[in-house]
C-alpha cells in the first residue's frame, strides 16, 4: 500500500472509527432526520411539489457535506501541528505532496460517507416523485466537486494559517458566503450583483443545477457551464491546497 | 335647489338601473375537458374549455376574459390566488364581431386539496358590468408530498445506526479487542 493510500485510509478511518468522527456523523444524520420530519409535518409545505422537497434535501446535503469537509480540512494540517504530530509526519519518509494527496483522499472518503448517509433520506423524500435517479446522480456529479473544493480550501488554509481555529473560521465564513444562495431565494438573486455572484459561485452552480434537473427536468447539456464552474472551483482549490502544503513551514 | 338635487339623484338612479338591466353582450360557456380525471388529486392537471361569443348586435371591443377559482369548503370559503394554479390567467380579444366566437382552453394544475368552483368572467369596453359563465365545481384529493411511511423509518433508523456504531466501538474498546 503506498503512502498516499495509507494517509487517506487513516484520515477516512478517523471519520468512521473515532468517537469524534462518529459524533459528527450522528449530528449530521440528526440534522437530516429533523429536516425530513419537518417536511412530513409541515402542512404549508404541502403546497410544494415533491421535486421541490427533493431539491431542498439535495441543497442541504451539499451544505452539510461542505461543512464536514471544511471541518476535516481545517484540522488536516493545523490539527496535526497543534497535536504535535506534524513534525513526526514530516520526518517520516513522505513528501509534502504525498501528505496533501493523502489528506485529499481523506476528504474524498469523508464526502463518500456523507453521500452514502444522505441516500436513504433522498430516497425517502424522492421515491414518490419522478426525478429520484436524477437527484442521486446529480448530487454525486455536482456535490462532489463543490464539497471537495471546500475541503481542499480547508486544507490550504490549515497549512497557511497554522491554527485550526483561524483556518476553520476563515473556511466557515467562505462557506457561509458561497452557500448564501440556499438562504436567499431566486428572486433575491435577480439583481445584477446577484446574477454576477451566481455566475461564478460553485455553490450556486450546484444549487441551480439541482433546481434545473429535479424541478424543471432539464437535460445535462444545459448544465455543462455550471459543471465547468464546479470543476474549475475543484481544480483551483486543489492547486491552492497542494501549493500551501508544499510551502508550509514547521 | 331641492329640485335640482332630486333631479340629479333621479338621473343617477336611472343610469345605474339602466346599466344593471343592460343585456349581456357576451355569452360565455364553460365545460370541463372530457379527459379530466373523475377524482383528481394534488399535482394533477385539469382542463376547462370556454367559448366566449358576442351575442349582441354590435362588435365588442377590448374583450378581456379571465378565470377565477373559489374554494368552497365550509369554513374555508375564499378566493384562490391562481399564481401557481393556472397557466392562463386572462385572455384578450381586441374586437369580437357579432356572432363571432373565441374558444379558450384553461389548463389548471391542482395545488391544494379541497372543494373548488371555477368560473370565467369577461368584460368589454362598452358593457358596464362583468359577464360570467356558469360555475363548474370540482373536488381535489389530498396527496402527501412526502410519504411519512418512508420518512419515519429513515429519520429514526439512520441516527440509530450511527449510535449503534458508536456503541459497538465503545464495546470493542472496553473489551480490548
Amino acid at each position: 500500500m503506498n503512502t498516499i493510500t495509507l494517509i487517506a485510509r487513516k484520515e477516512g478511518g478517523e471519520l468512521l472509527l473515532s468517537g469524534r468522527g462518529l459524533a459528527w456523523l450522528l449530528a449530521l444524520s440528526v440534522i437530516m432526520s429533523v429536516l425530513s420530519l419537518l417536511l412530513v409535518s409541515n402542512t404549508e409545505l404541502s403546497l410544494l411539489d415533491n421535486a421541490q422537497v427533493v431539491y431542498m434535501v439535495m441543497g442541504t446535503v451539499t451544505a452539510l457535506g461542505a461543512l464536514l469537509a471544511v471541518v476535516l480540512g481545517s484540522d488536516a494540517v493545523a490539527g496535526e501541528r497543534e497535536r504535535g504530530s506534524l513534525m513526526p509526519l514530516l520526518l517520516a519518509p513522505v513528501t509534502p505532496s504525498q501528505i496533501v494527496f493523502g489528506k485529499m483522499g481523506g476528504q474524498i472518503a469523508g464526502w463518500l460517507v456523507m453521500y452514502l448517509l444522505s441516500l436513504p433520506y433522498v430516497w425517502a423524500v424522492g421515491s414518490s416523485g419522478q426525478n429520484l435517479i436524477q437527484a442521486v446522480t446529480y448530487l454525486a456529479l455536482f456535490g462532489t466537486p463543490v464539497v471537495l473544493g471546500f475541503g481542499f480550501l480547508g486544507i490550504a488554509l490549515s497549512a497557511r494559517l497554522r491554527s485550526v481555529r483561524s483556518a476553520l473560521l476563515t473556511s466557515l465564513i467562505t462557506l457561509m458566503l458561497l452557500a448564501s444562495p440556499l438562504l436567499l431565494g431566486p428572486s433575491l438573486r435577480q439583481s445584477t450583483i446577484g446574477q454576477l455572484f451566481d455566475a461564478v459561485n460553485p455553490f450556486s452552480a450546484a444549487v441551480n443545477t439541482f433546481d434545473s434537473v429535479v424541478i424543471d427536468s432539464q437535460p445535462l447539456v444545459m448544465q455543462l457551464t455550471r459543471l465547468s464552474i464546479a470543476l474549475v472551483w475543484l481544480v483551483l482549490t486543489a492547486v491552492f491546497a497542494i501549493r500551501s502544503v508544499r510551502k508550509m513551514e514547521i | 335647489m331641492k329640485k335640482i338635487i332630486i333631479h340629479l339623484f333621479l338621473n343617477l338612479f336611472i343610469l345605474s338601473v339602466g346599466n344593471a338591466w343592460a343585456a349581456d353582450s357576451l355569452g360565455i360557456s364553460l365545460a370541463p375537458d372530457q379527459a379530466n380525471l373523475v377524482s383528481p388529486q394534488m399535482g394533477d392537471w385539469l382542463k376547462f374549455h370556454s367559448v366566449i361569443e358576442n351575442t349582441g348586435a354590435q362588435a365588442a371591443d377590448g374583450v378581456v376574459a379571465w378565470i377565477s377559482l373559489v374554494q368552497v369548503d365550509p369554513g374555508h370559503e375564499q378566493p384562490v390566488d391562481l399564481e401557481d394554479w393556472s397557466a392562463h390567467k386572462a385572455v384578450t380579444q381586441a374586437i369580437l364581431q357579432p356572432g363571432q366566437q373565441v374558444k379558450v382552453d384553461w389548463p389548471m394544475r391542482l395545488i391544494q386539496s379541497g372543494a373548488y368552483r371555477v368560473v370565467i368572467s369577461a368584460v368589454d369596453r362598452e358593457t358596464g358590468h362583468v359577464m360570467t359563465s356558469p360555475f363548474v365545481d370540482f373536488q381535489v384529493r389530498r396527496k402527501p408530498v412526502v410519504e411519512s411511511g418512508r420518512i419515519l423509518p429513515v429519520a429514526l433508523g439512520v441516527p440509530m445506526l450511527v449510535l449503534g456504531m458508536i456503541a459497538w466501538r465503545r464495546y470493542r474498546r472496553r473489551a480490548g479487542v
